[in-house]
Formats: structure tokens, sequence, C-alpha cells
């Protein structure tokens, strides 16, 4: 028992802050909205992470899944079915599909170019979004629909105007893709992503198929990215073409890079730690809010390259 | 995790340490909690103050900070003195927008709320205020949808729709120059209604559309596109833009000496762009939505004089008074229905008359019942390049255009408000 708590401390220490969070954030001052945000923007970032710190391959248009998750589920509650759940289903298949077939054109390319494409390609889904104004409302963003409650059958799960309902129906989901990530990791799957991270021609010389692993790791990792994308979109009963945009891919890598790559629970923490300074600096400083961001951002680049968790890990380890 | 290169080691120390840490991170607590005394109303803004708009929106929360001050001076709203609580929404990003009004509707409780000068930031508000019954004032988002196709009961609104703005121009543009138009339109929602508005408008008075072309949002170099605008030969090449992207559009039509040959003009146009444009550049037909000088019209001798002590000396634009307004419009509702009851006060609106100190138009203004929309005067002139008696006179107003006369009719807007039932 006490070994399991210790080998597992660091995961039992996060399970309960996510648990409570709501009462947390009330109780030093934020809300419960902002919780819920941590929540998916940490599920967005950890999903990245599965690409970026796992697989070592930098995408910079994950946006565009995420947006594609937001607009599935915002599309299909406008025009087809008053059901969150099926929503929730279609952005996902949306996204995933998407990244399914876009692919093979891209896993050819390394480093910097696979970045380029990958924004090249989000930009595609942006500008789909912006121009398609019969559908889409254009730049005005998705409107006139919301989420609904659930019914089970045998119970019903009420969303509507319930933002805590609202934080453990998207935590719900949170635990099942993060579940997921963490086996398919520790899965011979798994390894063989974090060996091309580690030497990718050492890798190809065992007679693996590169190219196939960061084709299903990028179809996974969208994957989430676009489950993410529909919860906030449910979130906020709306979408707008700015969650497919290039710069919101940015954020999801800083993200990444604040709470540490290397760590599985690094991109939440930096999801967590990117949320509050967000919401917290730009009512203070609210014309300059982003430089101080900025600021934290090389701060931590500068002197713990490893991100928050790294930089926990190394003093652990010393 | 597992034993490899992922695995974390924690010893008790550690764990203590963190929780520590976490005790520490709970008394520092990063949010500011004041202890509010519960007899206190808040307004909540959430308007940009980072990027593209932020220049708009901080002058709109100079008049909103004038507004609240002088209710104040008068007692309050209710007898109770009143708040400003601000918050950044950003230029573009809804889902900030959406974020910032949650935050000030279930931290910090407001009564009311503000915002915003992107229309489609605006219409993101409007729906959260509307799920949680919120009594909400758009003070400067043109796009029609906001009291149209998507208006709600709890939604005010004080600029114009863009129809109306194109409304107001169009037969001044017929009678000064002519029949054939061409469009240089930004790319997104604002300029898409705007253009789809004045040829509405253009339609009915003959008008002829020789061509456009449409220009994405933060265009620098608008030769291109000039160049295809003086093959159309057109009588009137049309400016829709907005901001940086009209002080760029119209120098760079200056410099081809286009205004010599043809006539420019535009719909909507403020204060904030004449001024970042030499002189020269200073021309054309123009709808303004407020302006200063208007030496007969009650309230807004004190309205300049007030803004000039808190703006360096300059004088309101269209955008001080959005924000003064739409904070009133606030004050207002609540001692009109005597309560802070949402429903109580937007009932209480329901073509409600402003008082003609805080109207400050020589019509008046007032609220068009069923559809929340603002309804006073627009300003139809042109631009000049130096002010005569003053340095920022820089628009002759050639006629003042009675809204309730170019306004789209309520079934025009397609507006059917969703009043709660009980």
């Amino acid at each position: 028992m006490q070994a399991f708590v210790k080998q597992n401390a660091l995961n039992i220490v996060i399970w309960a802050l996510l648990l409570t969070m709501p009462f947390l954030m009330n109780a030093v001052g934020g809300y419960t909205q902002l919780g819920t945000q941590v929540v998916v923007l940490g599920l967005a970032a950890m999903a990245l992470n599965f690409l970026l710190g796992h697989t070592g391959v930098l995408s910079f248009g994950h946006a565009a899944y995420f947006g594609l998750g937001a607009y599935g589920v915002g599309l299909t509650i406008r025009y087809f079915e008053q059901s969150t759940l099926l929503g929730l289903l279609a952005g996902v298949v949306l996204g995933a599909v998407a990244a399914a077939v876009i692919g093979p054109l891209i896993v050819r390319r390394r480093g910097v170019y696979f970045a380029m494409v990958t924004i090249a390609f989000g930009q595609v889904f942006y500008f789909i979004a912006v121009r398609w104004n019969k559908v889409t409302g254009g730049d005005d963003g998705l409107t006139n629909w919301a989420r609904h409650d659930i019914n089970l059958g045998f119970t019903k799960i009420t969303l509507v105007n319930e933002p805590i309902h609202f934080y453990y129906f998207a935590l719900f989901f949170f635990a099942v893709a993060v579940a997921i990530m963490a086996a398919i990791l520790r899965s011979p799957f798994g390894r063989v992503l974090l060996a091309i991270r580690e030497n990718e021609r050492r890798t190809r010389f065992l007679g693996i198929n590169v190219n196939f692993h960061i084709w299903a790791s990028w179809l996974i990792s969208c994957t989430f990215m676009a489950l993410a994308g529909a919860l906030f979109a449910l979130q906020n009963n709306f979408v707008d073409p700015h969650s497919l945009y290039w710069t919101q891919s940015g954020i999801f890598v800083i993200m990444c890079v604040l709470g540490g790559m290397r760590s599985f629970w690094g991109p939440l923490v930096g999801a967590a730690i990117y949320v509050v300074l967000q919401d917290y600096l730009s009512s203070v400083v609210s014309d300059y809010w982003q430089f101080f961001v900025g600021l934290v951002f090389v701060a931590v680049v500068l002197f713990f390259p490893r991100g928050f968790m790294g930089a926990l890990r190394r003093r652990t380890a010393e | 995790m597992t034993k490899d290169g992922n695995s974390t080691r924690f010893d008790r120390r550690t764990l203590l340490k963190a929780g520590a840490a976490i005790g520490a991170a709970q008394l520092a607590s990063p949010f500011v909690q004041v202890a509010r005394a519960a007899d206190v109303v808040k307004i909540g803004m959430d308007n940009p103050m980072t990027g593209t708009y932020a220049a708009l929106g901080k002058n709109e929360l100079m008049g909103a900070q004038l507004a609240i001050d002088s209710i104040n001076a008068k007692g309050g709203i209710l007898g109770r003195k009143v708040e400003l609580l601000n918050e950044d929404s950003t230029s573009g990003d809804a889902g900030v927008a959406v974020q910032k009004a949650r935050k000030l509707i279930d931290r910090d409780q407001v009564n009311f709320i503000i915002g915003n000068v992107n229309s489609a930031l605006a219409q993101a508000i409007a729906n959260v205020a509307n799920e949680k019954s919120i009594f909400h004032v758009v003070p400067g988002g043109h796009t029609d949808s906001v009291t149209g196709k998507n208006c709600h009961w709890n939604t005010f609104r004080v600029c114009n729709t863009t129809q109306t703005e194109a409304n107001a121009v169009a037969s001044t543009l017929v009678k000064t120059a002519g029949k054939k138009w061409y469009y240089l339109t930004p790319d997104y929602s604002f300029g898409h209604t705007l253009q789809a508005g004045l040829e509405a408008a253009g339609a009915k008075l003959g008008v002829t559309k020789v061509g456009g072309a449409l220009t994405p949002l933060g265009t620098t170099d608008f030769s291109s596109y000039l160049i295809k605008a003086q093959a159309a030969n057109p009588d009137v090449i049309i400016f829709l833009h907005a901001g940086q992207d009209a002080v760029n559009a119209l120098k760079q039509a200056v410099q081809f000496g286009l205004n010599k040959r043809f006539h420019l003009a535009g719909a909507q146009q403020e204060l904030e762009v004449l001024e970042g444009l030499p002189p020269e550049a200073r021309v054309g037909t123009w709808v303004f939505e407020w302006y200063w000088k208007q030496p007969k019209v009650a309230g807004v001798d004190t309205f300049i004089s007030e803004i000039r002590k808190r703006n360096s000396g300059h004088v309101p634009t269209a955008r001080h008074y959005f924000g003064h307004t739409a904070i009133w419009t606030c004050a207002l509702a609540a001692e009109q229905a005597k309560s802070l009851d949402a429903v109580k006060m937007a009932r209480a609106m329901q073509g409600f008359q402003l008082p003609p100190e805080l109207a400050m138009m020589p019509d008046g203004a007032f609220y068009r019942a069923g559809q929340n929309q603002m309804i006073g005067n627009l300003y139809v002139g042109h631009a000049q390049s130096n002010g005569k008696d003053d340095p920022e006179d820089l628009f002759v107003v050639d006629q003042v255009v009675n809204g309730k006369e170019v306004s789209p009719t309520l079934e025009e807007t397609m507006c059917k408000q969703d009043w709660p039932k009980a």
C-alpha cells in the first residue's frame, strides 16, 4: 500500500486537485468556469504533447483540430440534432477524419517543415470557417445553439446553467482521454513512439515503419484535440474561427513548454499556469497583460528549459 | 507513470514541501478578493484593451468612467454606489471574451455587463448574458444581427446597425457623386454587412455596382486593389475599412491621386481614423455616429470639457459617447424600473426616450421597443484636412439625418425577442 502511494504520489495529488477543483477555485477567488477551462485546455495541451513531447514531432497547426471538434459539435446541435453527446461524437469524428486524411500528406516532413505544413493545413480550415458565412457564421462565429441536458434513460444529467455539473462532465471525458493516452504510452506501441523521439534513425534501422507510427501518433493526438475542442465549444455555447487560428496552436505549444514537455502531466500544469495567469493578469493590468505572460514564458525557457514539472523533478532527483 | 525516464520519484519530504507550497499559494491567492459591501451596484465592462481595437476600447472605457463618476456624484443607482469592473476581452478572441463575461457574472456578480467593440464578441457576450439573464449593453459593435436576427430581450445597443449607417449616407452619395459604385471591403463580418447594407440602400436609388474587392483584415499594401478600382472607372470608390486599415487605404488612394479623379467615400468613419491620416488624405463623404461640434445641443459642452480633462486635452469621439451612454443606460434602466431585476429593467427601457442632456443629439435618442436598438441622429458630411478653429475639427457635418427615417423597420430587422415566461 505504502509503496503504491509512494509510486503514485503525483497521480494522487493531481487527481485530488482535479476532483476538488470547483471548490478550490471558488475558495481562492476563482470561479467554476475557470476550473473547466483548465481541464479542457489541459486536455488539449496533453493531446498536443502526445505528439510533441512523447513522439518528438512539433505541430503548429493543432488548433485546426481543436476548432474542428468545436465546429463539429456546434454545427450538429445547430442544424441536425439537439443532443450534446451526439454533437460531441460528431466533433471528435470530424477532427479525427480530417487528421487521418491530412496525416499521410505531412508525415514525410520533419522538424520545421513539418511544423510549417501543419500551419498551412490549419489555416485552410480557418479560412473555410471565415468564408463559409452561411453555415459557420463567418467571423461572427456560430451562435444560436447551446448544450442540452443529457437523458440517459435511468437518470438525467443537467448541464444547462449548472457550471459544476458541466465541470464534472468535462472531467469525466478528460479522465477517459488521459487514461487512454497513458495506456498507449505504456504499451509497446508507446515505447516505439518514445524511441522515435530519442533516435529516429536508429528506430528506422530496427525495421520500424516510422512514418506510420508518426501518423498514428498524429491521429491519436488530433482526435483528443478534437475532443477538447468539442468540450470547449460546449462550455462556451459558442464557436468562432479564432479557435482554428494558428496563434491558438501557439498557445497550446506554450502550455506544453511552461509545464514541461517530457512529463506526462506537464502540459496540464502548463495549461493551469497559463489560464490562471492570463485570467488574473488581464484583470489587474488589462492593457499590458500579454507582456507579463510573455515575460513568464521567457523566464521559464531561460531558467527551467524543461518546464515547471521538469524543474520539480530535477529538484526531487537532487 | 512507470519506471522509465518518465517516472517521478516523490518522497515524503517533497510531498510536505509541495503541501506547504500549495498552502502558501492559497494565502497569497493570485485573485484579488476584496470584500465588497453588498450595497454596491456593479457594472462589468468586457471590452478590448489590447489588439486592433484597443484604442477604441480605451476611449469607450474613458467615457464609461466619466459616466460612473457623474452617477456617483448624483447619489448612485437607487441610492447605491456604482463600481466599474474592467476586463480585457482582447480584440478578436471570442473564447476570452466569453470567459471574461462569465467571470464578471459568476464571480463578481455584476448587475450589468457592457461590451463589445468587435461585433462577433458583442454577439458572444450577448448570448452569455441572455443565458444568465443579465442586463447587457453593446456600446460599439455594429453588425445587424445583435439587434436583428440574434437579438435578445436583455441586450441593448447604443451604436447604429450597419444597415442604418448605409441608408444614411446612400442618398447623399447619389446626389453629390453619382450612381456607379466600386466597393473596397474588409473581409470580415462588419465589412460584409456594411457592403450588403449599402448595396441594398443603393439598389433603391438606382445605383449600379461596377465592381468590388475584399481586402484581408490588416492589409498594408492596397495598391493592387486601388489599380483594379481605377480600372473599373466608377463614380465613387467606397472604402468600408476601420482602424489602421482605413488609414492605410486612404493614404495610398491619395498618393495615387485617386481623389482627383473619383469621389472617395464610405459609410462609417471615426475621428480616431481621421486623426491618424496625413492632412491631404482627409477627404471624402462619410457618416459619423456622433460628432463633438454641436454648439446648440444640450449637454455637449459639459461632456467635451469633462473628457478634455481626462483625455489630455483631446475632444471626445463617438467611442467616448458610446461608453458614456452605455453606462447611463444601465443607471436609467434601474431608476426607471425602481429595481435591479433584469426583466423589469428591460421592460422599462422599451421605447425609452433618453433625457436630452444625455442623448446629446438634436433630435434626441430612444431605444426602439421590440428591438432594444438606440435610434438617434447620424451625421453625414465630409472630412476636411485642417480644423478651422480647433485642430480636431476634421469633419464638416453637411446634414444631420434623423435615425428614425433611415432605420430599417422592425420587420426588416428580423428581431424576435425571447422574453422569459413568468
